[in-house]
């Protein structure tokens, strides 16, 4: 339980939540279609969103077509050849082309190269929001490197900016930016179901000492959540904070700013995606904490991992996630573990784009597993080759795109089943969502579970 | 071998090459600073892995082709890769030996140049076939795209008859005259066309070993 003088504050915070988010509500102005006026704004803004990376993405496609098997859209959907990646990204490439390219000047045509009309708007618009998930597995089997990930990126940021962006994406954004987390939970709802879940927790055999700190001064490790957590899963973070707690880690949670999700890389957005990125970091620095520790979340590891700094321009704490500190806390032995709790499954384990391929943590979630599992089996493509599940990119939060998602979900399906496994694994919230979806859509009878969700209930303590 | 040419073709073989070759690199060189004034990829955070490490891994990609699974399952596609590059090498070599070094071009060197001009010929004319008739491919092929095959099978084609007839000590023939007036409008054309990826190449790959490498996707075996 908090001491008297932390009950205070909470109190306190109950009787008069603070105003999170940003002082002034925003409604992004969405817009149904492309107009010629957006189209000249988009003209205007392409420039700046040209970087190093962009530019040799757009000029440096050959066309040789070795994308064609990479991407899990065009393999889940081979008879819409419209999805292979380099078609995609060459919606995008015939505008810069139009506009850069040397040759163009005077042949476009003969260069693939257009102007940038509604239809081709269009066009960007459905397969830059629609059918890709920016999860880089083309930019990896790439002879070039072309980056699409990034090139996607900078397109979908040009079509936000002129208000083109799928309408729920962009709320969940505006909900973020007007509320200091993408669920619009409230300060006090919050911190009560924080207690609440800790509570639960204390009732659990042999975890009556148990706590849930928050806002604890000082604490080593700074715990960010998913707001997915606190409103639809409160037992990850219960199984979060068993393992924490099992393992003597001194951590808290923030009352503010405890939100580790950044949808602004999806929308492309990079104000945005800074700021959101900067609440985390003055939570920190008012915490006095020294590590800042990532939850299960893909896109929010990646962007709390490797992206705060770079918008953020460097920072002065250390960095771990739940991932990589169970794995570690294994390694130096303050886990116990009970393998027989998982005796009679078969698991496998979904790497995250984001936390694979686009964050380089592949062996420490694998290091959990093993030392809670005997039966595990990997999917035939896995850790960086692992094909997106299909929730990548913000795609959950475009429903005018569900029926694509959940038929690009069939390769990883696929693999699913071919494990044989009962329950599948991983550590991002987006892909958990999908994996049920594609899971129950594609008739496997496997169980999504992350991985404190595997470990807290093998502890022995 | 002797390369006992007219004045005209002097003047083709090297003042007018010079002077295409110049502009080349001059285009080149306006292409590079053009990209590199753009800001690079920045990476603030802590690394788990070596940029640098992670850059050679990746320029280096090309050597390894279980590297990439789009490799990996196509060997068939990567060795036709190898070998077109390999002849396009040695032919863009042929016009600067021949004029220059005519001596090294004897008949053996001659006939292995020749061979592999043949191959990419060959290859040449299958990834025509290819980029017409796999719907994958066509879907996202350019004319540039068309052309630049097209222009490339047919230089190796008239490379390879210069290339007989110059072991048969025929040096100024009208294979001969072809492949260097092709290669001139090489010169000035590929700047402006696809076949200048190569520029490009390098600094796609080394920015992708940067990030990736940084992050400790690359090399960790190798760790």
């Amino acid at each position: 339980m908090a001491d008297p003088a932390e009950k205070t504050a909470l109190e306190a915070k109950k009787e008069k939540p603070e105003k999170l988010g940003t002082q002034e509500d925003r409604k992004w102005p969405v817009k149904p279609e492309f107009t010629p006026e957006m189209l000249a704004e988009m003209e205007k803004l392409l420039p700046a969103k040209l970087n190093r990376i962009v530019q040799t993405s757009l000029a440096g496609c050959i066309h040789c077509g070795m994308c064609t098997d990479s991407c899990h859209y065009s393999v889940s959907i081979p008879e819409d050849k419209t999805l292979l990646p380099a078609y995609k990204a060459d919606r995008f490439r015939k505008w810069y082309k139009y506009r850069y390219d040397w040759m163009a000047k005077v042949f476009p045509s003969f260069v693939g190269a257009q102007p940038l009309t509604k239809e081709l708007a269009d066009e960007m618009y459905d397969k830059l929001w629609g059918g890709c998930t920016m999860c880089r597995r083309c930019t990896f089997n790439c002879p070039m490197g072309v980056d699409y990930g990034m090139l996607t990126r900078a397109a979908r940021g040009i079509m936000t900016q002129v208000g083109r962006v799928p309408k729920h994406l962009q709320d969940t954004i505006d909900t973020h930016y007007n509320y200091g987390n993408n669920m619009a939970v409230p300060q006090d709802e919050f911190i009560e179901t924080i207690e609440w879940i800790e509570e639960e927790l204390q009732d659990e055999d042999g975890c009556a000492d148990f706590k849930i700190p928050i806002d604890k001064k000082g604490a080593k490790y700074f715990l960010t959540l998913n707001p997915r957590e606190p409103k639809y899963y409160p037992l990850t973070i219960q199984a979060s904070a068993k393992v924490l707690n099992a393992a003597g880690i001194d951590f808290t949670i923030s009352s503010r700013y405890w939100d580790l999700t950044n949808y602004a890389m999806f929308n492309g957005i990079d104000p945005d995606a800074k700021l959101f990125a900067q609440w985390i970091f003055d939570e920190m620095k008012r915490l006095e904490t020294g590590y800042l520790l990532s939850g299960e979340c893909g896109h929010g590891y990646r962007g709390l991992r490797w992206e705060l700094a770079n918008w953020l321009g460097g920072v002065p704490f250390k960095f771990s996630s739940m991932m990589e500190l169970m794995a570690e806390l294994i390694q130096q032995g303050k886990l116990k573990i009970d393998k027989s709790v998982w005796a009679d499954k078969c698991f496998t384990y979904h790497d995250s784009c984001n936390i694979a391929r686009s964050g380089g943590v592949m062996e420490e979630p694998r290091i959990v597993i093993r030392a809670a599992v005997d039966n595990f089996v990997e999917m035939e493509h896995n850790r960086e080759e692992s094909f997106c599940c299909g929730g990548g990119g913000g795609a959950l939060a475009m429903p005018e795109f569900s029926e694509r998602r959940i038929a690009a979900g069939k390769i990883k399906a696929d693999e699913i089943r071919a494990t044989g496994a009962n329950v599948v694994l991983q550590s991002c919230h987006n892909c958990t969502d999908q994996l049920k979806e594609i899971v129950e859509h594609y008739h496997i009878g496997a169980k999504v579970m992350n991985l404190a969700e595997l470990l807290a209930p093998a502890l022995v303590l | 071998m002797e390369n006992t040419v007219s004045h005209a073709m002097y003047i083709l073989e090297e003042p007018v090459q010079y002077i295409c070759l110049t502009f080349m690199a001059l285009m080149y060189a306006i292409k590079i600073y053009q990209m590199m004034k753009k800001p690079g990829p920045p990476e603030k955070a802590e690394l788990k892995g070596d940029r640098y490490a992670g850059a050679l891994h990746s320029l280096a990609n090309v050597l390894r082709p279980w590297g990439m699974e789009s490799t990996r399952n196509h060997l068939y596609f990567y060795a036709e890769f190898v070998v077109f590059h390999i002849a396009v090498a040695l032919t863009i070599g042929s016009t600067f030996f021949i004029p220059l070094v005519p001596q090294l071009m004897g008949p053996t060197v001659s006939k292995v140049i020749m061979v592999f001009m043949g191959l990419a010929f060959l290859i040449g004319l299958r990834r025509i076939y290819r980029r017409i008739t796999v719907p994958e491919i066509r879907i996202i092929s350019s004319p540039d795209d068309f052309f630049a095959i097209t222009l490339m099978t047919v230089f190796f084609a008239v490379g390879f008859g210069a290339m007989w007839l110059w072991i048969h000590g025929s040096p100024e023939t009208g294979f001969m005259w072809i492949f260097f007036l092709m290669t001139t409008f090489f010169l000035l054309y590929v700047p402006f066309s696809k076949i200048s990826h190569y520029v490009l190449y390098p600094f796609g790959r080394v920015m992708f070993g940067q990030i990736f490498g940084g992050r400790g996707v690359l090399n960790r075996h190798a760790k």
